[in-house]
C-alpha cells in the first residue's frame, strides 16, 4: 500500500474515533456507538503500525528529538490522570449522559460507601452507606451488595468482597451460587434444546438480565430486592465465630419510591435438617451479638427515574 | 270440605278450564288436587335456652370465644348459621390461619393457637420456624386440614361444655332485666335464648345491626375470594389452593352473599371451560375479607396500628401488614421491623351498648387498620379475649366494659393467651 493511502487511512479513521468517542459521551449508550468506537480502534493500531513501518525514516528523526520524550511523558501522565480518575475528572465524567450498563461505579470514602447502578438512561440507583463508629477504613468490613428478584433470587451482585469474601460472607455465597449454579442448568438446557430463549429471554421468570426486573413494566410490575451483607474485618475486632449481618431493602419496580433506608433483617444460619443442599436462611437478630452492627450507621437507596427529554 | 276450600275448587276449576282450552296438557297438570296446609300466624318456639353467654357466629373468633366461655364456667350456646364450625378457616377454605408470630417471637397464642397446633399435629403437618425471618408475612400461615380443623372445634366445644345449633341465626333481640332474649330461626326451628351477654361474631356485626347501633360499611368492599383447585388432587393442610377474586362480595345479607357465591363459580366454571382441566376441589362460599365493623368505644386508626400502639386497655396483639385488596389486586405494606400492633377492650364493644361485646373483623377500626386486623390469628386472640370479658361480666353481673381489666388479663393468661406487652 502506498504511503499516502495509508497516511488518509490512518487520518480518516481517527476521525471516526474521535467523533464516535465524543458521542460515546454526549449520548446515551447505545451499543451501536460503543462497538464502533471499539472496533474501529483495532483497525486504527492496525493503521498505525503500519503507517510507522512507511514512515520509518521520519521517525527516526523524532526519537533524536527531546520534544518526542516530553510528549510521552505528557501523554502518560494524562493517561494515569484519567485512569486515576480525581475529583476533577470524575465531575468531568458525571456530565456524561452514557449511563447505561457499562456504568456500574463502587467509592469508598472515610464516610462511607457510594455504589451507582444505571440499568437504563432513565433509571438512576444510587446505594450511599453510612459508616458506623465500627467502621475501620484501613480494614475494610468484608461486604456483598446484590439484587434479589420477587421470588429472592439473586440476579445480580453489585458489590463483591475481596476474595469472594473468604466464606465470610454465607449468605451472599450461597444466593450467587443458586444464582450461577440455575444460570448453568439454563445454558445446558439451552445448549440441548437449541432453544435460544431459554437464557436470554426477558420473561420475568427465566431472565438472568437484572434490567428485566429492575425496569417497571406497566403490564407486570413486580418487587426487586437490594441485599446487604456485612461483617467486620479480622483485622479490627471481627470475630471468625461472630455472625454477618443483612439489611434489606424492597422496591417496587413499577413505582419506586425515590429514598427508602435499609432495614436490619437478621443474620444467616445454615439450616441444619436439609440433607442434599447447603442451605442458608436469615434469623430474626435479638441479641447484641455481632460488632457487625457498628459498621454501618444507616444505609440509603436512591432511585431517581430521569425522564427521557 | 271447608267454605274456603270449596271457593278455592271452583276458582281453580274456571282457571283451568281456562288453560285447558289453551293447552290440554297444562290443564292436566294443574287440575290435580293440592291440599293447602294451615298456615301459622305465629311461629311456635320450639326450643329455649337459659343460657350465660350467647355466641352468635361459629367462625374463626366465635369458636375461640364459645370454647373460652365455656372453659371460664359460663353456660355458653353457639348459634352458627352454617353446618360446620371454623368459618372462613374452613367454609371459606383459608385454612392456613395467621399469623401467630411477629419478629422472631410468638405473639398470639392461647385457645386459636391450641387447636390449631393440634389440628397441624394431628395431621401431620409441618409448623413454620418462628426465629426465622419469612421471606413473604404469609409464610408463617400455618396449613391446616380445614376438615380436620372443623370437627377438633366442634370437639373442644364439647369438652368445653358448649351447646351448638347449626343452621340458626337471630331474627330479633330485645333487652331483658337480666340482659337479652334472642329469638333465633334455623329451617323447621325456632328458639328463644334467655342470655345475659352476647359476643357477636358473626364477621358483620349482625346482632350489633339488629339491635341498631352504628355500624360502619364502605361504599366499595374489599374483593371475596372464591377457592377451588383444577387439575390436580387437592392435599388439605398441606398446600394453599387456585382463588379467584369476587369482586363487591358483600357477606351483609343472604341476598349478597348469595350473589357474591354465584358470581363467583361462574367465574370458576369460565375458568374451568376455558383450562380444560378437572375441577378437583371448590370451597362452599366465598371466603368474605370485608362487610360491616361496628363503630365501638373507641376507633382503631391505621396509625394506632402502624405505630404498634399499646392501648391502655389492650387485651391481645395483631399482626400482619396493612393488607386493602382492591379490584387491581393486593400491595401489602409491611409493618416496621419491632412493631407489634395491639387490640383494645373498648373497640370491641358498640358504642353506648351494655352486654354485648364483638370478636373478628368486625371490630371497631378504620378501613386501613381493618386491613390487617381482619386476619385469622388476630381474630382469634380477640375471640378468646370476648370470651373472657363476656364471662367474667356475665358471672359478676355487670358489662364487660366494666369488668376491670386485670381480671380479664389474668383470666386470659390462665387460658394460655399472650398479653399484650408480654410476648
Amino acid at each position: 500500500m502506498k504511503r499516502h493511502w495509508v497516511s488518509l487511512l490512518t487520518a480518516s479513521t481517527f476521525l471516526v474515533l474521535a467523533v464516535s468517542g465524543v458521542l460515546a459521551f454526549v449520548r446515551p449508550f447505545s451499543l451501536g456507538i460503543v462497538g464502533l468506537h471499539s472496533l474501529m480502534g483495532f483497525v486504527f493500531i492496525a493503521l498505525v503500525a503500519l503507517h510507522i513501518g512507511k514512515n520509518k525514516g521520519h521517525l527516526n528523526r523524532y526519537v533524536r528529538r527531546r520534544s518526542l520524550w516530553i510528549i510521552l511523558l505528557l501523554t502518560t501522565l494524562l493517561t494515569v490522570i484519567l485512569v486515576w480518575q480525581p475529583a476533577p475528572v470524575k465531575a468531568l465524567l458525571g456530565l456524561s449522559k452514557n449511563l447505561g450498563p457499562a456504568v456500574d461505579r463502587f467509592e469508598v470514602t472515610e464516610e462511607g460507601i457510594t455504589y451507582f447502578y444505571h440499568p437504563a438512561p432513565d433509571y438512576r440507583l444510587k446505594l450511599s452507606i453510612r459508616t458506623g463508629s465500627g467502621f475501620d477504613p484501613d480494614n475494610p468490613p468484608h461486604l456483598a451488595v446484590w439484587l434479589e428478584n420477587a421470588s429472592f433470587y439473586h440476579i445480580k451482585t453489585l458489590h463483591e468482597p475481596e476474595g469472594d469474601g473468604g466464606g465470610q460472607l454465607p449468605y451472599w455465597s450461597f444466593k450467587r451460587d443458586g444464582w450461577e449454579e440455575a444460570k448453568r442448568e439454563a445454558e445446558a438446557a439451552e445448549q440441548s434444546d437449541g432453544d435460544v430463549d431459554a437464557v436470554s429471554a426477558p420473561t420475568q421468570n427465566s431472565s438472568f438480565d437484572p434490567g428485566d426486573y429492575l425496569l417497571p413494566n406497566p403490564e407486570s410490575p413486580m418487587t426487586y430486592q437490594v441485599m446487604i451483607e456485612i461483617k467486620a474485618a479480622a483485622e479490627s475486632g471481627g470475630a471468625e465465630d461472630a455472625p454477618s449481618l443483612i439489611y434489606k431493602v424492597e422496591i417496587d419496580n413499577a413505582d419506586p419510591y425515590v429514598y427508602q433506608l435499609f432495614e436490619l433483617v437478621g443474620y444467616p444460619k445454615k439450616i441444619e435438617d436439609t440433607e442434599e443442599k447447603e442451605e442458608w436462611a436469615i434469623y430474626y437478630y435479638d441479641e447484641p451479638m455481632s460488632p457487625a452492627l457498628e459498621l454501618i450507621d444507616s444505609a440509603l437507596l436512591t432511585i431517581e427515574r430521569v425522564p427521557e427529554n | 270440605m271447608s267454605e274456603k276450600d270449596s271457593k278455592t275448587d271452583r276458582r281453580d276449576f274456571l282457571q283451568n278450564s281456562f288453560l285447558g282450552a289453551a293447552g290440554a296438557g297444562l290443564a292436566v297438570a294443574s287440575t290435580t288436587h293440592v291440599a293447602i296446609a294451615e298456615e301459622k300466624t305465629t311461629p311456635k318456639t320450639d326450643h329455649t335456652n337459659e343460657v350465660d353467654v350467647l355466641v352468635v357466629g361459629g367462625g374463626t373468633a366465635g369458636v375461640i370465644a364459645a370454647i373460652q366461655a365455656g372453659r371460664a364456667g359460663a353456660k355458653t350456646l353457639l348459634v352458627e348459621r352454617g353446618s360446620q364450625l371454623g368459618g372462613t378457616t374452613t367454609t371459606g377454605g383459608v385454612a392456613f390461619p395467621g399469623l401467630f408470630d411477629a419478629w422472631g417471637k410468638q405473639v398470639i397464642a392461647g385457645i386459636g393457637w391450641e387447636l390449631v397446633k393440634e389440628s397441624v399435629e394431628m395431621d401431620g403437618g409441618d409448623f413454620p420456624d418462628f426465629a426465622k425471618v419469612p421471606q413473604r408475612h404469609w409464610h408463617n400461615q400455618l396449613y391446616t386440614n380445614q376438615f380436620l380443623y372443623a370437627i377438633l372445634a366442634e370437639e373442644k366445644c364439647e369438652q368445653a361444655g358448649v351447646s351448638i345449633a347449626y343452621y340458626e341465626f337471630p331474627r330479633s333481640v330485645a333487652k331483658t332485666e337480666t340482659g337479652w332474649e334472642v329469638d333465633c330461626v334455623g329451617f323447621g326451628t325456632t328458639r328463644r335464648v334467655h342470655c345475659k351477654q352476647i359476643i357477636d361474631c358473626t364477621g358483620g356485626a349482625e346482632v350489633v345491626g339488629l339491635l341498631g347501633f352504628p355500624r360502619l360499611r364502605e361504599e366499595e368492599r374489599q374483593p371475596g375470594s372464591f377457592l377451588f383447585k383444577l387439575g390436580e388432587a387437592h392435599a388439605p393442610g398441606r398446600e394453599q389452593v387456585h382463588r379467584v377474586y369476587v369482586h363487591g362480595a358483600d357477606s351483609t345479607s343472604s341476598v349478597t352473599a348469595t350473589e357474591a357465591n354465584l358470581t363467583g363459580r361462574k367465574t370458576i366454571l369460565a375458568k374451568l371451560r376455558k383450562e380444560k382441566k378437572r375441577l378437583m376441589h371448590l370451597q362452599p362460599e366465598t371466603g368474605f375479607r370485608e362487610s360491616f365493623r361496628i363503630e365501638g368505644e373507641t376507633i382503631v386508626s391505621v396509625n394506632d396500628y402502624t405505630s404498634g400502639r399499646v392501648f391502655e386497655d389492650a387485651i391481645c396483639n395483631a399482626f400482619y401488614p396493612v393488607d386493602l385488596h382492591t379490584k387491581q389486586g393486593v400491595k401489602p405494606k409491611p409493618l416496621k421491623p419491632g412493631t407489634v400492633p395491639t387490640i383494645p377492650l373498648r373497640a370491641l364493644i358498640p358504642k353506648g351498648s351494655r352486654n354485648i361485646i364483638v370478636a373478628g373483623r368486625c371490630v371497631s377500626s378504620d378501613r386501613l387498620a381493618n386491613s390487617g386486623l381482619r386476619v385469622q390469628a388476630s381474630c382469634m386472640a380477640m375471640g378468646q379475649a370476648a370470651g373472657v370479658a363476656a364471662t367474667l361480666a356475665a358471672q359478676s353481673g355487670t358489662t364487660p366494659l366494666e369488668v376491670p381489666l386485670e381480671g380479664i388479663h389474668r383470666l386470659l393468661a390462665e387460658h394460655g393467651a399472650i398479653l399484650p406487652g408480654k410476648a
